[in-house]
């Protein structure tokens, strides 16, 4: 007996219920003979939520009746005609809710689960039946399903470019204040809806719920709100200054849209990874196409919170579909790519763009190193590296993949590091109350497991999480330690759970294995002495450092975020992220006089001394060049208005 | 979003919207029908009654009025009302036509006008009399009863094809979908003919609310998996019936104060004759004869032979235990007569703030009477022919949803136009049973079918 919407209680109430309707006499069985009360989801899946709750209510309280008392309930139902009608709609509900679900099962013919239903009929006497068809007359055709979840055909993509491009024209006419607007009543929508949301990334993720929460809805809403406070002053034309050279004249910088942008996120962060670039795409005055990854695609969700704040149609358009119909757009030639993922899928995208010159910017992976100087907090650091390669399960770009500590330390930081691993909690949670949800696609599970085999293949110690089977996605933290160089765990990103431990002599091994490494995304410092670890942040080659913290440049939505080496190209978030979605329009005013510049046609030789001296004067320094640099300038000035009005003479 | 914009965008895959579908994909508009229903074929029918109660019916089987006296069946399926009807085809006579135009001030409500549209609907599909080899227990008692009271009845005309009678078929069985293929529900008709034109179609994709801007009309609802989707259309035919019409119109904040009123169910009742020998109402053609009575037309209502399956009837009968049991083993010598109201007294559609259906429908005393009478006919009928003993249902039944966009010349007191648009939306369409002005007191699908060509032809003309 079980049942989605029952518990044991409620069908208990369903049996005794079903006895008093139906309780078996002559040679009809009685209701909970029949187990029918197993079938009861068949009524209840279809039913309203308030109907269901109402009757399980009822089962509850009928758990708890006595037979006689529910008898005589059913029966006052049946006289609903004798009471006004204040009495009688509720009775006659009861009466319908009640004799309803009994009769429904036990006049069903559910024989699949036992012979009781066959057993009814023919007490009943009743047999009805259709001729079967002659023929093997086929199924008229009722099947042309469309879905908007797949990749979209090539005319649809087609479409998408035509919506995009008529939709930049409209979104270029707004101001920054009036697109602010549009960011405002989305972040209300999202703090409004946040358990809603984060409902909907749990399904799509199976990450834990703290970690869509702290990670996602915090991220997002921090980040709507630098936009709401930084936006308009970031993107209003900037006065530059203009030098003496080209006295009386104006400078100044327009930041202006692209035109259409093309983003492209991955499955880890899905509602952060489109949010925060599609509303910087946004405010920055581009329309935007946005494509999530096929294994988080939240279907349906960011459009509606979009329309919902009051975004047009074609402003933002979602596009679902693999990475085919991710290289289908990137053929309609968007003005920018910003793209989050995989290094592979990085140098894919770069290599199809640069055919067209489109210019990307790639957020791709990292392997993070995590240095504990021996001065350093040793609780708080443990701390640090188990939320650091941990939180989302590991798959963070920044997740914590290298953790460097000091040898004197070293016993000790990874007898803490233990101790904390065993407090880790983790489910697939729906109240918070735990630390670590699973891991969102089968293919990075498979990756995982890769990179564990073959580091225990050459030696490494597995210290944690001998007890998962290499399948499961809910993989429990890995903590590893005596591990080399040859092993994939020390130079692929795995995005999972891992803890590899690693030694260091001192600073200089400590940056030297630091930067030993393909990628460059961010680092994290630990040490008492500040000096030391600001000398070490700067000689890492990296995008992001922490000091005596981990994963928290992303915390600050003001500071740019992006990587070096492989870990990727160019910066976003922070004022320069705005900048980076903008065409930086340089402009330059003058005054519509009828004077001649110095350097514009002819050149003579008089104009050459001039220019010459003026020069001499300009970049020689001091008070006497200053004079040099007034009189040649001005001599060159008049000499080139007369000589460019009159001609050569 | 879906980045297409369709020519045309249809709510609910009934009756309705399936003709409609069908005429503008073949005139080469791009069509997508949403219907909120599952999309079977004879296949994959839910043949157990309690699947079929809750997976072809809205709210699992049953929705009630506030009143919570008139039990509820609403369609939600694929095909509509087509798969779980039994399939009766009548044009509306003067009567209904004149009281249609007196109350819209709509001219072409006359049979002369909507006689060419008739004959096209019948063009779609195969109508049978039912032979009277083939006529069951059920159908002789109704005869005999009629005859001996001096009431006048009628072969059915039923939308079927090959039902194999002599082979054994008990088209009660079809009540949740054909599974030979014989009763002529959409998805054996003219669905397939939109298909072939290019009819996109998703099912178990429920609309919740719509919204019109300039010149596209946007349709908002939660699919099978409670994802959010957004679809766009030039052109937006309403086409969820009465219910499902004022629902959406309503949650959807449209202003016009008729929305949901003037809605009508044709209240049945069935009662029951018990008899000593054998009847099997449940055998071969279960319905195969109607009242054909002027003093009935006149009075209101009329009679019909129907029977119902065993969950059906079983929640007819009073009684639980013992009492109920009892019948239940006559069940095969009952004799199924039902009265439907010709209901003068308009109900309302209404929503509550979380959206939720209310529906409020209730007899006067004028429909009372005419309910009584009815009655009054079908106990002569069973005491004239033997019955032992008469057994009135429990409750009534509303499956004529009628109304709640009612057509009209005056956007004071009407929702839709006489060209089957929202008064004062360029772009939205009614032409199922929600435009209704009132009860006509006869079998609805002919005129949905008739309503719908012509409404097309509209639409069509409106794109071009």
């Amino acid at each position: 007996m079980t049942s989605k919407h029952f518990g044991n209680i409620q069908m208990r109430g369903l049996n005794k219920l079903g006895d008093v309707i139906v309780p078996g006499e002559g040679s009809f069985p009685r209701f909970g003979q029949t187990e029918f009360s197993s079938e009861i989801d068949r009524m209840l899946d279809y039913m309203y939520e308030d109907d269901r709750s109402g009757l399980s209510l009822l089962m509850t309280i009928f758990a708890f009746t006595p037979s006689f008392l529910i008898k005589w309930v059913v029966l006052l139902s049946e006289k609903n005609a004798q009471f006004p009608d204040f009495i009688g709609a509720p009775l006659r509900m009861i009466q319908l809710g009640l004799k309803g679900i009994i009769l429904t099962l036990y006049y069903s013919n559910l024989d699949d689960q036992n012979q009781y239903g066959e057993k009814i009929m023919k007490e009943i006497n009743w047999s009805t039946t259709v001729a079967k068809l002659d023929s093997d007359q086929e199924v008229p055709v009722m099947r042309k399903e469309t879905s908007s979840w797949t990749n979209p055909s090539s005319d649809a993509v087609t479409q998408i470019y035509d919506n995009a491009r008529s939709a930049e024209k409209e979104i270029y006419k707004m101001t920054v204040k009036q697109r602010r607007n549009f960011i405002t009543s989305l972040k209300k929508l999202i703090l409004d809806e946040k358990e809603k949301i984060v409902d909907i990334i749990q399904k799509d993720t199976g990450k834990g719920r703290s970690d869509a929460l702290f990670s996602e809805i915090f991220g997002v809403l921090d980040h709507l709100t630098f936009l709401e406070n930084e936006a308009v002053n970031s993107l209003k034309d900037a006065k530059i200054k203009t030098p003496i050279a080209l006295m009386g004249k104006k400078s100044k910088i327009f930041y202006e849209p692209l035109g259409t942008v093309l983003v492209v996120s991955p499955w880890n962060y899905p509602f952060y990874q489109a949010i925060v670039p599609i509303t910087i795409s946004f405010i920055t005055g581009n329309s935007t196409i946005y494509k999530p990854s096929e294994f988080t695609p939240l279907k349906g969700l960011v459009e509606d919170l979009l329309y919902r704040a009051g975004f047009q149609d074609d402003w933002v358009q979602i596009v679902y579909g693999d990475g085919k119909t991710g290289s289908q757009l990137i053929d309609k030639r968007p003005d920018k790519i910003f793209f989050t993922g995989s290094v592979a899928t990085g140098k894919k995208i770069m290599s199809q763009a640069s055919e067209m010159l489109i210019p990307v910017e790639l957020e791709l992976g990292g392997k993070d190193p995590f240095i504990v100087f021996d001065d350093a907090d040793i609780e708080r650091a443990a701390s640090g590296a188990l939320w650091g390669a941990l939180t989302n399960t590991g798959q963070s770009c920044t997740s914590v993949e290298r953790i460097y500590v000091q040898e004197n330390i070293y016993e000790k930081f990874k007898t803490k590091l233990l101790e904390k691993t065993k407090t880790i909690k983790q489910s697939v949670d729906k109240d918070g109350d735990s630390d670590m949800g699973g891991m969102t696609t089968d293919s990075q599970v498979g990756i995982v497991k890769l990179h564990i085999d073959d580091a225990k293949t050459k030696g490494a110690n597995l210290l944690t999480g001998e007890g998962w089977n290499g399948k499961d996605n809910l993989i429990p933290p890995l903590v590893l330690d005596n591990i080399s160089d040859d092993m994939k765990i020390c130079t692929e990103e795995t995005f999972g759970p891992i803890l590899p431990l690693y030694k260091f002599v001192d600073e200089e091994h400590a940056i030297n294995l630091a930067n030993d490494s393909d990628f460059g995304l961010s680092a994290s410092v630990w040490s008492a002495d500040n000096k030391r670890a600001l000398r070490v942040t700067r000689k890492l080659k990296t995008g992001n450092v922490s000091i005596n913290n981990v994963m928290l440049t992303e915390g600050n939505p003001y500071l740019p975020f992006g990587g070096t080496k492989y870990s990727g190209i160019g910066r976003y978030k922070g004022v320069h992220g705005l900048h980076s979605f903008s065409n930086m329009k340089s402009v330059l005013i003058d005054s519509n006089s009828n004077k001649i510049e110095a350097n514009w046609y002819p050149y003579t030789k008089r104009k050459y001394q001039l220019f010459s001296g003026m020069t001499e004067g300009l970049f020689g320094g001091g008070i006497k060049n200053f004079i040099k640099f007034l009189i040649y300038g001005l001599k060159l000035e008049s000499y080139s208005d007369k000589v460019g009005k009159k001609g050569r003479v | 979003m879906h980045h297409r914009i369709y020519d045309v965008i249809i709510v609910g895959a009934g009756i309705s919207g399936s003709i409609i579908a069908k005429e503008l994909c073949e005139s080469g508009l791009s069509v997508l029908l949403v219907e909120a229903g599952k999309n079977f074929n004879r296949t994959n029918y839910p043949k157990k009654e309690i699947d079929a109660n809750s997976q072809l019916y809205w709210g699992g089987g049953i929705e009630l009025n506030t009143n919570a006296d008139i039990g509820i069946l609403r369609p939600k399926v694929v095909g509509g009302g087509s798969v779980v009807n039994q399939a009766l085809l009548d044009r509306f006579d003067d009567l209904a036509l004149d009281s249609w135009k007196d109350k819209t001030k709509i001219n072409w409500f006359s049979r002369k006008e909507l006689d060419p549209w008739y004959d096209k609907a019948l063009s779609e599909l195969n109508v049978e009399e039912i032979p009277k080899e083939h006529r069951n227990g059920n159908a002789s008692i109704f005869i005999k009863g009629f005859e001996a009271n001096g009431f006048k009845s009628a072969p059915l005309k039923r939308a079927q094809k090959d039902c194999a009678y002599d082979k054994g078929s008990d088209c009660i069985e079809c009540l949740s979908g054909c599974i030979r293929d014989s009763k002529q529900s959409m998805g054996i008709t003219v669905l397939p003919k939109a298909f072939a034109n290019g009819l996109e179609l998703i099912s178990e994709f429920e609309v919740t609310g719509i919204k019109e801007t300039s010149d596209l009309v946007r349709v908002f609802g939660k699919d099978k998996d409670e994802d959010n989707r957004i679809f766009r259309g030039k052109k937006l035919v309403l086409a969820a019936g009465a219910i499902g019409n004022s629902k959406l119109l309503l949650n959807s904040n449209f202003s016009n104060n008729s929305i949901g009123k003037n809605f009508f169910t044709h209240p049945q009742f069935m009662s029951l004759g018990i008899y000593d020998e054998e009847i099997h109402a449940e055998k071969g053609p279960f319905q195969s004869m109607k009242s054909d009575d002027p003093n009935f037309r006149i009075k209101s209502f009329k009679l019909e032979n129907v029977f119902g399956p065993p969950v059906a009837i079983s929640m007819l009968l009073p009684g639980i235990a013992s009492r109920h049991l009892n019948y239940m083993k006559q069940i095969t010598h009952m004799a199924c007569i039902e009265v439907a109201v010709r209901d003068q007294n308009p109900g309302q559609i209404s929503t509550d703030s979380k959206g939720r259906l209310k529906i409020e429908k209730t007899l006067d005393e004028r429909d009372q009477t005419t309910f009584d009478n009815g009655l009054s006919a079908i106990h002569d009928i069973f005491n004239s022919t033997g019955a032992k003993e008469i057994v009135d249902g429990n409750f009534k039944i509303g499956l004529h949803l009628m109304g709640g966009l009612s057509m009209g010349v005056n956007p004071a007191n009407s929702v839709v136009n006489e060209n089957f648009k929202l008064h004062g939306h360029k772009n939205i369409y009614a032409a199922d049973s929600s435009v209704f002005p009132n009860a006509p007191g006869i079998n609805p699908s002919l005129t949905i079918m008739a309503l719908s060509k012509k409404a097309a032809q509209e639409i069509k003309g409106d794109v071009q």
